[in-house]
């Protein structure tokens, strides 16, 4: 095996009768560059480690964590994880999960990921920077151009028999260009995500940052009033984080959810299912198992419109006498699992973007939102996000939009989707989800 | 303790840094970090994630003119060090021949004493401050029906050496107490948070008690439930004090970064000196206020904590800036390097950004105002540095009428951009309060204080759901 399980084993022998023990580990090395005006502006390069330690002990969950993995830190970080759960309170829920077989999942590990030199992913990154510079007027640069990888390994050992290793890479370009004219100034995203630097559409990433950006310009208030909505792919994306923030079981157990005792209910028209897969394969997230060790799989939320159930972890399944969905999430090695999405999208409909703008005629394309993770909540369902766009007229995208506001809740959301796209794509910067075109009746635009 | 230490002895510092040096860069240094962390969570009423940590690393940075070389590790060994000095190295290609000068201590000329040291509270006495604020949310009001605190602090030391022979330590203690309460009446959900916190220890609790935390919480989600859709369109709007601050510091604030007006990716480069609001608005970031929430002696380059007046009476005036971009920029360093961790590189940031109190009434304020909104506290919000343009979410409001304020409102947000704004501040009042978030930048997450009086902003736009 490797360094990193040695260390979880280590750990694992020194679990006391009547206590329980997981340990997770990470074993990461990274590289990011940074590029402007033709020229590197930040190399970085890391390699980081850490371990974290969860004890059940009379019933009650602690936890510590620990970056120095010598003995003498491993020992205190158990130590501390033994006190943190003395001092937490018992619940009959508290259980971590049997050791049960997990399908492997390839393609997480691109094997040429660990072959990329420092001079190739410099060169990416000047070629992102260029590409917008090149692209010219109404483009006058980038306000970033990144480059980044990751490749690394995760492990997670506990007394209930679970031992998993899982190596993976992840390489992205992100690059925000910025765009000028005598109107002003304009900003939009280009975004790419695959499993080695070698494999980037960097050029991709650099055109459509300026399309997007280019098409803002000029952009003023819309009027105000109901009308129909075009959703970009990536705001679909977003918005679809916030929902599956409201189908997380424990949200809906604490109260937190709009969605509490509705399943069975129906939510959607017919042609929308919304499914939570963590084991997709274009999708970021992607793992044979989550967070505490439980297989992944594929968990229908919406099925035919209709609300079917939602996501679970062990803790919150054990608690409604259920299984767990494989959607305990971690964020490192510093803080315990818990409940969340892994790669969610709607499942893709026929219609392409151009379709669905001819269908919707006269509409709103909404191109980005801000302010979503304040303006959007998943307990009272209410939405309200800054928006800018372009209009659709004729069935064409028509003049920009700026500083219009987006209202309405989750359930018109959810009523109002009169089509989806087949232009599913899995964007990084929002989680693990996935969006596509999406047309929607019911929300409410304000401007001047 | 046994634990490693962050603390470099200088001749290893001297060796990693002359290392650091040998591609030709003109600066090299050393940052390393020690932070313990300790959080509690209590939800449903039980106290359910009681977690603590250590993190331990290094970065080594080279910098030459524009480019930068960082590599960082969270193995202190001399060896690892040395490779990361080797790798920051092999980022830069310079021609200087700079020799590590002699190292001497640098002391902050502002320290953040803590008077009740948060580590003396065991994990029992934390979760015993979770469940003052879980009872008094709970016993506000019978429509009540969940609530979760969660407690956090940390102690994070930091040692600085660099090529030019800066050597510092620090230890930057914060403390923080957030209480979620979850409202409900008839299917309806509404929620709503507290969340004060200091570069201070447990003496946070004698100014916020955690029943005051918690019964606050409760009462505006309580509010919320009997709140009427905002109204829509351009209006007079007066933003309580504490609840603004976060406005200003996004509309106004990130512009006034020095990597973004560097880049002209603010709508602010270029612009100093120019009258850009009104004289009544003032705008300062001051990193040395004692024991506020974004504040520290030294920021994570070395450079003392200072007070930057960013708008002078409406003037576009200093900008905050890092080494890097005050060099480019041609102007001082204003002491606002900052980074989340040694895992990071140091970016311009700001620390606590505040509007200048006036000399007008509170009340008077409202009283000016004939059909208006007054916005009891601002959620988060999102700015595009490059035009300046903002959305913010109202998490309470109430409508003014003939200068009262009258019925509660949610559901709106504000809309527009930072000229537009500082461009429409009138009266300012006398009073001050501030709240306290994580800005985030470039993915690094810094704590940020906020800061304002009671002021009037005499047009902006009001989304929402209502008419």
């Amino acid at each position: 095996m490797s360094e990193l399980t040695d260390v979880l084993d280590r750990v694992l022998t020194q679990a006391l009768p009547g206590e329980a023990l997981e340990v997770y580990g990470v074993d990461r090395a990274e590289t990011t560059v940074r590029a402007q005006d033709g020229d590197v502006e930040s190399l970085s390069r890391s390699r980081s480690r850490g371990v974290g330690i969860r004890v059940l002990a009379d019933g009650a969950f602690g936890y510590a964590h620990t970056s120095d993995l010598g003995e003498e830190a491993l020992a205190a970080t158990l130590a501390a994880a033994r006190r943190n759960a003395a001092a937490a309170d018992p619940d009959e829920a508290n259980v971590l999960p049997d050791a049960a077989d997990a399908a492997p999942l390839a393609g997480l590990l691109d094997p040429t990921a660990a072959e990329v030199g420092v001079d190739e992913r410099v060169a990416l990154a000047l070629e992102l920077e260029a590409a917008v510079r090149a692209a010219g007027p109404p483009a006058k640069g980038v306000d970033a151009a990144i480059v980044g990888d990751g490749i690394g390994e995760e492990a997670i050992a506990t007394t209930s028999g679970i031992r998993d290793r899982v190596e993976r890479s992840e390489a992205y370009a992100l690059v925000e260009a910025l765009c000028e004219a005598e109107s002003g100034a304009t900003s939009a995203l280009g975004v790419r995500f695959t499993r080695s630097p070698r494999t980037l559409d960097v050029a991709g990433a650099a055109a459509e940052a300026v399309e997007r950006a280019a098409r803002l310009l000029g952009g003023r208030k819309p009027p105000s009033g109901a009308l129909t909505v075009v959703l970009d792919p990536q705001v679909t994306a977003e918005l679809l984080g916030v929902l599956t923030g409201a189908l997380n079981a424990e949200a809906v157990q604490r109260g937190r959810s709009l969605f509490a005792g509705r399943v069975g209910e129906r939510l959607a028209p017919a042609h929308v299912t919304l499914v939570d897969d963590g084991r997709h394969p274009e999708g970021p997230s992607s793992a044979p198992r989550d967070g505490e060790g439980v297989p992944t799989g594929r968990t229908v939320l919406l099925e035919g419109g209709v609300l079917a159930g939602f996501l679970h972890d062990s803790r919150s399944a054990a608690r409604e006498g259920t299984a767990s969905t494989g959607n305990a999430v971690r964020r490192g090695h510093q803080g315990p699992p818990s409940v969340g999405p892994s790669n969610g999208y709607l499942e893709p409909g026929t219609a392409s973007p151009e379709a669905l703008l001819a269908e919707a005629g006269e509409a709103f394309y909404c191109q980005q939102v801000m302010g979503l993770h304040s303006g959007a909540d998943p307990a009272s369902g209410q939405i309200s996000v800054g928006a800018s766009g372009l209009m659709v007229r004729d069935g064409a995208l028509a003049e920009p939009v700026r500083e219009a506001t987006i209202a309405g809740t989750i359930p018109d959301l959810l009523a109002g989707i009169v089509a989806v796209g087949r232009d599913l794509r899995f964007v990084p910067v929002a989680g693990g989800m996935g969006g596509q075109t999406l047309l929607v009746d019911g929300l409410t635009l304000s401007g001047s | 303790m046994t634990e490693t230490s962050h603390v470099l002895d200088d001749a290893l510092v001297a060796e990693v840094l002359s290392v650091a040096l040998a591609s030709g860069a003109g600066f090299a240094e050393i940052y390393a970090e020690r932070r313990r962390s300790r959080a509690v969570g209590l939800d449903d009423g039980r106290v359910e994630d009681v977690v603590s940590g250590l993190d331990l690393g290094a970065g080594v940075r080279v910098v030459d003119g524009l480019r930068t070389g960082y590599a960082y590790t969270n193995v202190l060994s001399r060896e690892s060090l040395l490779d990361a000095a080797r790798a920051a190295a092999a980022a830069v290609q310079g021609s200087a021949r700079v020799r590590v000068a002699d190292l001497t201590e640098v002391v902050a000329p502002v320290r953040h004493p803590v008077e009740r040291d948060p580590l003396a509270a065991d994990g029992p006495a934390l979760a015993a401050l979770c469940r003052r604020a879980e009872d008094a949310a709970r016993s506000e009001d019978a429509a009540i029906v969940q609530v979760a605190v969660r407690y956090a602090d940390i102690v994070q030391g930091v040692f600085l050496a660099n090529s030019e022979g800066h050597r510092s330590t620090e230890e930057r203690v914060r403390t923080r107490l957030v209480t979620q309460a979850v409202a409900a009446r008839d299917g309806e959900i509404q929620t709503a948070h507290e969340a004060p916190g200091g570069a201070v220890g447990h003496e946070l609790f004698d100014a916020h008690p955690p029943e005051s935390i918690g019964s606050r919480a409760a009462r505006r989600a309580v509010t919320l439930l009997d709140a009427d859709p905002a109204p829509v369109g351009e209006l007079p709007v007066v933003l309580a004090p504490g609840s603004g601050g976060v406005l200003f510091h996004e509309a106004c604030g990130h512009g006034m970064e020095a990597d973004l007006v560097a880049k002209e990716a603010s709508v602010y480069a270029g612009r100093r000196g120019e009258r850009i609001g009104t004289e009544a608005v003032s705008v300062v970031d001051d990193a040395s206020l004692v024991g506020h929430w974004g504040s520290y002696g030294l920021d994570d380059e070395g450079q003392p904590a200072q007070r930057t007046v960013l708008f002078d009476a409406g003037v576009c005036t200093d900008y905050l800036s890092d080494r890097v971009r005050a060099a480019q920029l041609g102007v001082p360093r204003s002491g606002n390097g900052r980074r989340q961790s040694y895992a990071h590189l140091p970016i311009p940031r700001m620390t606590n950004t505040f509007i200048v109190p006036g000399g007008e009434d509170p009340e008077a304020v409202v009283a000016g105002v004939e059909h208006g909104l007054y916005c009891d506290a601002l959620g988060g919000g999102q700015v595009n540095p490059a035009t300046g343009e903002f959305v913010f979410g109202v998490d309470l409001a109430h409508v003014i009428e003939g200068g009262e304020r009258t019925r509660a409102v949610r559901g709106a947000n504000l809309v527009g951009d930072g000229p537009t704004v500082l461009a429409s501040v009138g009266a300012v009042a006398s009073d001050f309060d501030v709240r306290q978030g994580i800005c985030g930048k470039d993915g690094q997450g810094v704590p940020a204080g906020l800061g304002n009086p009671t002021l009037l902003l005499e047009r902006i736009t009001v989304g929402g759901t209502g008419a």
